[in-house]
């Protein structure tokens, strides 16, 4: 069986090595039949990538412990659940399934654009091939899933905080997101190759960036909850520099998101949108470094981890290839258009753009200065959260303002006058609510006061919105207010999805401000009968129990909570102690409020020999908006995804506007 | 326009430079001695553990995680204490030497994260 993944590897280097000598050489001559065979073995590539991880999963499966991987990384004793999951537990097998996604992706893309983008394809086969040859030259020479040894009786096991179900969804859901970025760089440098600079592989790739950016998005919210509910610190994002790595790419893939609608509407941004698409994916290559090289788990430790330079090699090499492209085809790339006036959606979606990139930039210079420092002065010096924090405010706030201005502003240029009108409303809402809040004394943090006011002052400019196109579609003969709203969206989709998830994020600024800003926390040891007070409610230390489970002792104190004279029932917090892995895990308790989403989260931190618990104890006010805007940004990328068959045809005919050439 | 967009934020970029400063150094136990600045330390755990870290405060020793330097750290810890922590473990804490201790800021200890994947072969770190 082994031998059998070894082989199928084998094959899928060789196919995509093919798929890349080939591909360049039918796009450079023209020639249609190499063409259409480098196409094939790429499609080739995925289903041999596909007999290689159905090994690795049958393997997993049977336990077969001759597997180095399978012994490393499960034991006999693992639920079945996290056996698959182990897969992408490793590196090897994360690896395996980069390169299954990267050749379905591929596969996939070239397939669905065939009809109207062929000249393109031609030369985004050999790119998608140099990627994935990269990947399949790792798996057959320097990390191979499929290593054999004697083996052992039983596997080492998995850590038990990966024994998890939210381990089952967060990583695949990034591998998708940071692998479908290759689809739109892809593209970007077919065009670029070709010298075929229309917007086609915008267009082609939009929906590939929407959906990687959306698995993005709620792998990392995920990620946030699971940190939350199960490593128990009272946060939910640290700053980490594993958790900075998918954030990073999310925010260029963020910005070209908004600056491909710049190049679609009016022409400008060429240069940019294709060096936003670099951005994200070398980003994304970056993040799989950070994770995997052990930067992160170790400052000191550069070199110990075996693939972490050829992860290094090949973003210094697909930089430096992307970039000379972009410099050879410069002239072509010069936009008809110029910037008309400083206030105009252009100019607000460049400011976004701006800021989007300031923050990506100021996250990536914190994740690698102590690499820096310590390379220049020999010393890492690490840049904590208040670095974070500062840039997170001083450009995440302006950002979340112009999120309520750039969909509205009008195009080319913008009179004061008609900014008066169209904000007037919206103004008048966000001042309101700034000046209840203080009243209810949200004063007590500056940045959280700002961020309220700007998600007021959002959130009416959207329900205006909605509002105004339901109005007209009812005007215009909708038989009832909910078929006007729905034939509203069904029309519009890319706009008004846009709106929803616009929405969402100004959820998840309510929630971030709320549970960051306007927290508080208590912490003293109890004794039973005694009793803390914060944030209005009252907890009594009641009981302490121990029982056993499978693999685990689990000691839980039990807390009354009240509020005023209200009972609000009981809460548990304690620890587990694994008994074969001799680790030990804090299990929170939290209690969320239904209706105003705030949390009350209780910590055992730690439970002395007397029977007394040393507690600590957040309240999260609106801590559950976070949670609640990640399922209203996967509806709002939905409702932007959803296929279109107007825009189908819409594209067909820009195809063949622009006029495919001839091929031999 | 452009370029006064970047300047402009270039600006915050110094500002913030200007007023927070760097970061703090981070390094191991054997470079500790005769720095009485903020640092974070960055080691591994050597017994006995002993103390409470909420009444009077953990005590245990650090080393170089990596290395043969023999230097070891005594340590003073308040504030919560990471799951993960344990003799052997990889931890990272702020504070600053006093009289030959390092007293750490409360709540500032950091275990490595439990490996989001598999350890490594060279079995580096958890």
């Amino acid at each position: 069986m082994p031998e059998l993944g070894r082989a199928a590897l084998v094959v899928t280097l060789g196919l995509v090595v093919y798929a890349l000598a080939a591909g360049a050489v039918a796009a450079h001559l023209r020639r249609r039949r190499l063409a259409q065979s480098a196409q094939n073995a790429l499609v080739a590539a995925f289903f041999t990538t596909l007999i290689a991880s159905l090994v690795l999963v049958a393997a997993l499966l049977r336990h077969d412990f001759s597997f180095t991987y399978v012994a490393r990384t499960t034991s006999e004793a693992l639920p079945t659940g996290y056996t698959i999951s182990a897969f992408w537990g490793g590196q090897e097998g994360s690896l395996l399934l980069w390169l299954l996604i990267l050749t379905g992706f591929g596969a996939a893309a070239m397939r669905l654009n065939r009809r109207w983008a062929r000249d393109l394809i031609v030369w985004v086969v050999p790119v998608f091939a140099a990627v994935a040859t990269f990947f399949a030259l790792l798996l057959v020479a320097i990390a191979s899933p499929f290593a054999t040894q004697v083996a052992p009786p039983d596997g080492a096991g998995m850590t038990p905080s990966l024994q998890n179900p939210y381990m089952l969804a967060h990583p695949p859901l990034l591998y998708l997101g940071y692998v479908g970025l290759t689809v739109p760089l892809a593209f970007a440098l077919g065009a670029l190759l070709s010298g075929r600079l229309d917007e086609r592989w915008l267009i082609a790739t939009r929906r590939w960036t929407l959906f990687a950016w959306t698995a993005l998005g709620i792998g990392q919210l995920l990620g946030a909850h699971w940190a939350y509910v199960e490593v128990g610190w009272g946060g939910y994002y640290a700053w980490d520099p594993v958790e900075n790595a998918a954030l990073m790419p999310w925010l260029a893939a963020t910005a070209f998101l908004h600056s491909v609608m710049i190049q679609e509407k009016r022409g400008m941004l060429r240069v940019w949108n294709v060096l936003l698409v670099i951005l994200a994916f070398s980003l994304s290559l970056f993040g799989t470094f950070l994770t995997r090289s052990g930067v992160v788990n170790s400052i000191h430790s550069f070199t110990q981890s075996s693939i972490g330079p050829w992860f290094l090699a090949f973003i210094g090499f697909t930089v430096a290839v992307s970039l000379a492209l972009v410099f050879w085809r410069l002239p072509q790339l010069r936009s008809p258009t110029k910037l008309e006036s400083p206030i105009s959606r252009e100019a607000a979606f460049l400011y976004n753009n701006l800021l989007l990139l300031a923050l990506c930039l100021a996250i990536l210079w914190g994740v690698v200065y102590p690499m820096l420092s310590e390379a220049i002065r020999g010393e890492a010096v690490v840049l904590g959260r208040s670095y974070y924090d500062f840039f997170l405010r001083a450009f995440g706030l302006p950002l979340l303002l112009l999120m309520g201005i750039g969909p509205l502003i009008a195009w080319r240029r913008a009179s004061l006058r008609s900014l008066a009108t169209t904000f007037r409303w919206p103004t008048l809402v966000a001042l309101s609510a700034g000046v209840v809040l203080l009243a209810l004394g949200a004063g007590s943090s500056i940045p959280g006061l700002v961020a309220y006011t700007f998600s007021a002052f959002v959130g009416a400019t959207i329900v205006m919105e909605f509002a105004r196109g339901t109005r007209a579609r009812k005007a215009l003969g909708a038989a009832s207010w909910p078929a006007a709203f729905s034939s509203l969206m069904a029309r519009n989709r890319r706009r008004y999805g846009g709106y929803v998830v616009h929405a969402s994020i100004v959820l998840l600024a309510i929630g971030i401000a709320g549970s960051s800003a306007f927290d508080s926390v208590a912490e003293a040891k109890l004794a039973q009968g005694e009793s803390l007070a914060i944030g209005g409610y009252t907890l009594v230390y009641r009981s302490l129990a121990e029982r056993q489970s499978a693999n685990a002792t689990e000691v839980r104190a039990t807390l009354d909570i009240r509020r005023g004279d209200k009972d609000l029932g009981t809460v548990q917090a304690g620890k587990n102690a694994y008994t074969i892995e001799q680790q030990v895990s804090n299990e929170v308790g939290i209690r969320s409020d239904k209706l105003t989403g705030e949390d009350l989260f209780v910590i055992a931190e730690q439970i002395d020999p007397d029977g007394s618990v040393y507690f600590r104890v957040f309240v999260k006010p609106l801590v559950n908006f976070v949670w609640l805007a990640g399922l209203v940004f996967l509806l709002g990328s939905v409702i932007t995804l959803w296929p279109d068959r107007k825009e189908q045809r819409r594209l067909v005919a820009r195809a063949d506007e622009v006029g495919l050439p001839a091929t031999r | 326009m452009i370029a006064l967009s970047v300047a402009a934020v270039l600006a915050v970029f110094l500002l913030y430079t200007s007023i927070a400063g760097g970061g703090n150094p981070s390094i191991a136990p054997s470079a500790l001695q005769g720095r009485t600045g903020e640092v974070q330390l960055a080691g591994l755990v050597v017994g006995p553990v002993v103390g409470d870290a909420h009444a009077g405060g953990l005590r245990f020793r650090l080393r170089d995680i990596s290395g043969k330097a023999q230097a070891r750290v005594v340590v003073r810890y308040t504030g919560s204490v990471p799951d993960l922590f344990k003799v052997g473990r990889h931890i990272v804490i702020d504070g600053q030497l006093r009289n030959g201790v390092f007293v750490a800021e409360p709540g500032s200890m950091i275990t490595k994260c439990p490996s989001k994947y598999a350890p490594k072969q060279s079995g580096d770190s958890t």
